[in-house]
């Protein structure tokens, strides 16, 4: 316990530093036990931490389809063992996703771009949903998810194998990791290793638009993939002083289905149905490096810390080339690479500046730069820098009462290269021309930011709210695009006019609660003066669907449920219930909603735990109910999709003998076999429906 | 007194969905190649030095944007078309000089029922074999709709 205390203070970001700090941050670490008054009560806006047990007992394919069944939370599958992150239905460059306060920088703007994170590599995961502005500047609109790591080990030598194996793509992994320390010193080494076949999914056929694709067995034909993750921390951890350094790579291999790639259907000469291991053409090959220094000094009244870290992605994207309007037949089969470099400092001081206030100052500083190569053009080479500082301060008037106040003010700078096809077209006159594709453009953002809450304790309850405004500054593919973005066959148009995106929002939760039972309900009204929006028109452009880079005015609003009930020492019930609307006020497409708009989402659970001697300290059978709603608040390509509903059993318990530690944890998704479809799927435009009945199997030494 | 307050603000806001519904468009374009008068139909044979018209009758609930015929060479079959029927192809080539055919066309007032009715030439000297014809049609709203017919563009004689 005492090295528990001494760990988690490493990772308090936005508390106080008096010495019940220590406590209070571990009882929001360990969710379940603590005092939740004492965690709604430490931010006005909405922020929960998971164990990285929780993920463990609901491990999906990918991070995100773990965290999904939390409220709030969408992960948009690309297959089954990838997927990217939304919150309250913002996704893409709306939310940050980042690894020990510092944001991962992938290419998160793409459709079946998945998230590059390990999720066998974390310790937990802290979720912000409409806020994080003040700490992370652009891009935190929706929400953060921060996935943090372990720090120090409690004993000198200590180690964990996972082995893992899923029916619905018969995917096989394996993750493992040492730990050990030396006095103040120590280190960890982790390793994740992963394959799986092609997704099973409950249809014969596929049928897009008026094509017809039979399928092979069932199986999306090419969706198979790998993960190859590794690695490494060591750190220190004196008195005042604790520093790690993290190396960690990851490497993703994954096919797409191959029938419909591009949105366009197709037949080819490979023969995809020999294996169903073996990924063939088209797929992603992406390799995502991160170096990074975890800094913290902490005496009486201050605590600083330092954050720095570089990162390399490196996405290569192939698919048979074809030719296209004026394109000739590409010679070879990249079609998209991305090579992105990004390094980042930040630095944050914490002040308690009297029993009352305590102050926060930070400065960050960033530079990225990509460049693309390959014959499909879609983002021109770019390099961005971002300065930010911010300032808050948190007033207690009473332990019953606190005041949050902050701004923040940013400036970032975007370069742009100029682009020119690699193939001529013919212009008026009988010439042709290598065509500009995206112009040389140079654009300067200055935003300020801020963001005021309430936390009120009084009895069983704690209210809160929550005022602030974030930004997004237009990222290059908003400003420069100007060609056919070839993934998803339709002419896409930047705006180098585009101002930063900025977001009003209101947060409003409710808590109330008992030894046995608890609700929280959290609701938020959200207005953008200018989304940034990619408007299909009516017009035609070098032979595709015009899409266009605009600006319009979106209110939405939304809210999260939570009841949680103790029936007794051995059950547990919990009842969520999650729902965003969203509207578009003005431009082409007022009165639409906005693209990828998730459905409502009820869920059940409940959790028998026996607490006998033949069930070990741990073990528990859990049912878990999803009703989902219709979505028929769509907008053009989309297709309405029906609700539908799904049950999951899991089951789980430990052995112990002396130090070591067995875990087995079993599931079985989608348990009827229900066939579905998932409205903010990547498949889901293709009309391809959701895997069908998953039994996974999780076996976990511990010594 | 709070409650009641979120529960007001609740009703209001449903309210206002539903009410906001009845201006939108949610109906793709329909393209009428199956119609007897539409030409190319399914496995139809083009003679290249030739020009023949594209006809087809397109229908929009609302309001019909533009449409684009695109041409473009199949000598790997590629892909297939969205008709049934499966034509006969010819064994795979090589492209020399494929014929390539890609305009874009206005429709002009917005109207829900057009008859389309487009010359294409075809030139001499391009490679005979398998081609894709393909229609895409836009609605206002920015919905499209894709119909494609496999064509044989040969010599007449």
């Amino acid at each position: 316990m005492i090295s528990l205390l001494f760990a988690f203070p490493i990772r308090a970001q936005q508390t106080t530093i008096r010495a019940q700090d220590s406590i209070t941050e571990l009882e929001a670490v360990t969710v379940s036990t603590g005092s939740p008054r004492n965690r709604i009560m430490q931010s006005a806006y909405s922020r929960q931490v998971i164990e990285g047990i929780w993920v463990e007992e609901n491990l999906a394919g990918s991070l995100m389809q773990s965290l999904e069944s939390l409220p709030g939370i969408q992960a948009a599958s690309i297959g089954a063992g990838q997927s990217r992150p939304a919150i309250r239905g913002l996704g893409f460059n709306r939310m940050i996703v980042a690894e020990d306060g510092v944001k991962h920088a992938g290419q998160p703007w793409g459709e079946e771009h998945g998230l590059e994170i390990d999720q066998f590599a974390i310790g937990d995961v802290e979720i912000s949903k409409g806020a994080g502005a003040l700490r992370y500047g652009s891009d935190a609109i929706g929400g953060v998810i921060n996935v943090r790591h372990e720090s120090m080990p409690l004993r000198r030598f200590e180690g964990t194998t996972n082995l893992m194996i899923k029916s619905v793509n018969e995917s096989v992994g394996v993750a493992a990791q040492v730990a050990g320390r030396a006095g103040r010193f120590w280190y960890r080494a982790k390793m994740t290793l992963i394959d799986y076949a092609d997704a099973g999914v409950l249809a014969d056929s596929i049928q897009y638009y008026s094509y017809y694709i039979k399928l092979h067995e069932r199986r999306l034909r090419n969706t198979a993939g790998k993960e190859q993750d590794a690695g490494l921390a060591v750190g220190y951890a004196g008195d005042k002083l604790r520093t790690t350094f993290r190396i960690a790579n990851v490497y993703t291999k994954n096919g797409f289905f191959a029938n419909a790639h591009g949105l366009e259907v197709r037949l080819s000469k490979i023969d995809y149905d020999r294996s169903r291991r073996d990924i063939d053409l088209p797929y992603h090959a992406v390799n995502h490096i991160k170096i990074s220094n975890h800094t913290e000094w902490q005496s009486e009244r201050w605590r600083v810390e330092l954050r720095a870290a570089c990162q390399y992605n490196k996405r290569d994207e192939y698919a048979e080339p074809v030719s296209h309007g004026y394109m000739p037949t590409p010679p070879n089969t990249l079609e998209r690479q991305f090579q992105k470099q990004t390094c980042n400092i930040g630095a944050e001081a914490t002040f308690l500046w009297s029993a009352q206030h305590v102050v926060h100052v930070g400065l960050e500083a960033e530079y990225q730069q990509n460049r693309s190569a390959g014959w499909d053009f879609i983002i021109p080479d770019f390099r961005t820098t971002t300065t930010g500082l911010y300032v808050q301060d948190r007033l207690s008037l009473s332990e019953d009462l606190a005041l949050t106040a902050g701004v923040r003010v940013d400036r970032i700078t975007t370069g742009i290269d100029p682009y020119y096809d690699w193939y001529r077209t013919p212009v008026a006159g009988g010439d042709s021309l290598f065509l500009m594709r995206a112009a040389p453009l140079q654009r300067l953002f200055t935003c300020l930011t801020g963001s005021a809450g309430i936390n009120y304790r009084t009895g069983l309850w704690v209210l809160k709210a929550n005022v602030g405004k974030s930004f997004r500054a237009p990222i290059p593919k908003e400003l420069g695009a100007d060609g056919i973005n070839y993934s998803i066959f339709r002419y896409e148009k930047g705006a180098a006019w585009l101002s930063p995106e900025e977001s009003y929002q209101l947060d409003a939760g409710v808590y109330w609660g008992n030894e046995r039972v608890e609700v929280l309900a959290e609701s938020y009204w959200n207005y953008f003066p200018n989304y940034i929006y990619l408007n299909p028109t009516a017009e035609y452009r070098e032979g595709l669907q015009l899409y266009t880079h605009t600006q319009s005015r979106v209110f939405r609003w939304g809210f999260e449920a939570t009841v949680d009930w103790r029936l007794s020492d051995n059950i547990h019930a919990a009842l969520t219930g999650e729902y965003v609307y969203s509207t578009q006020l003005s431009g082409e497409k007022t009165g639409y909603s906005l693209p990828f708009s998730p459905p409502a989402v009820a869920t059940l659970l409940l959790k028998y735990q026996p607490h006998t001697t033949w069930t070990g300290p741990d073990g528990f059978i859990a049912l878990h109910c999803k009703v989902v709603g219709n979505q028929y608040a769509i907008v053009p390509p989309e297709k309405p999709t029906d609700g539908y509903q799904t049950l999951a059993l899991s089951a789980g318990r430990s052995f112990l003998w002396g130090s070591h530690r067995l875990r087995l944890m079993l599931r079985c998704d989608n348990l009827l076999n229900t066939a579905y479809f998932d409205h903010t799927n990547y498949y889901r435009l293709m009309d391809i429906p959701e895997p069908g009945r998953n039994i996974s199997f999780l076996v976990g030494w511990q010594f | 007194m709070r409650k009641r307050i979120v529960l007001y603000i609740l009703t209001a806001l449903v309210a206002t969905n539903c009410s906001c519904d009845e201006g939108k468009d949610m109906d793709s374009p329909v393209i009428m190649m199956n119609d007897s008068r539409a030409f190319p139909p399914n496995c139809a044979t083009l003679y290249r030095g030739e020009q023949f018209e594209f006809r087809a009758v397109f229908t929009d609930n609302r309001a019909l944007g533009n449409y684009n015929i695109e041409i473009h060479q199949n000598f790997d079959h590629h892909s297939h078309s969205t008709g049934a029927e499966e034509c006969p192809v010819d064994s795979v080539k090589t492209p020399h000089n494929p014929f390539v055919y890609n305009q874009s066309f206005a429709i002009l007032g917005s109207p829900t029922y057009y008859e389309a009715v487009a010359g294409i030439a075809i030139p001499a000297e391009i490679d005979t074999g398998d081609y894709h014809f393909m229609v895409r049609l836009t609605d206002r709203a920015g919905w499209q709709q894709l119909a494609a017919v496999s064509v044989k563009i040969a010599d007449r004689n």
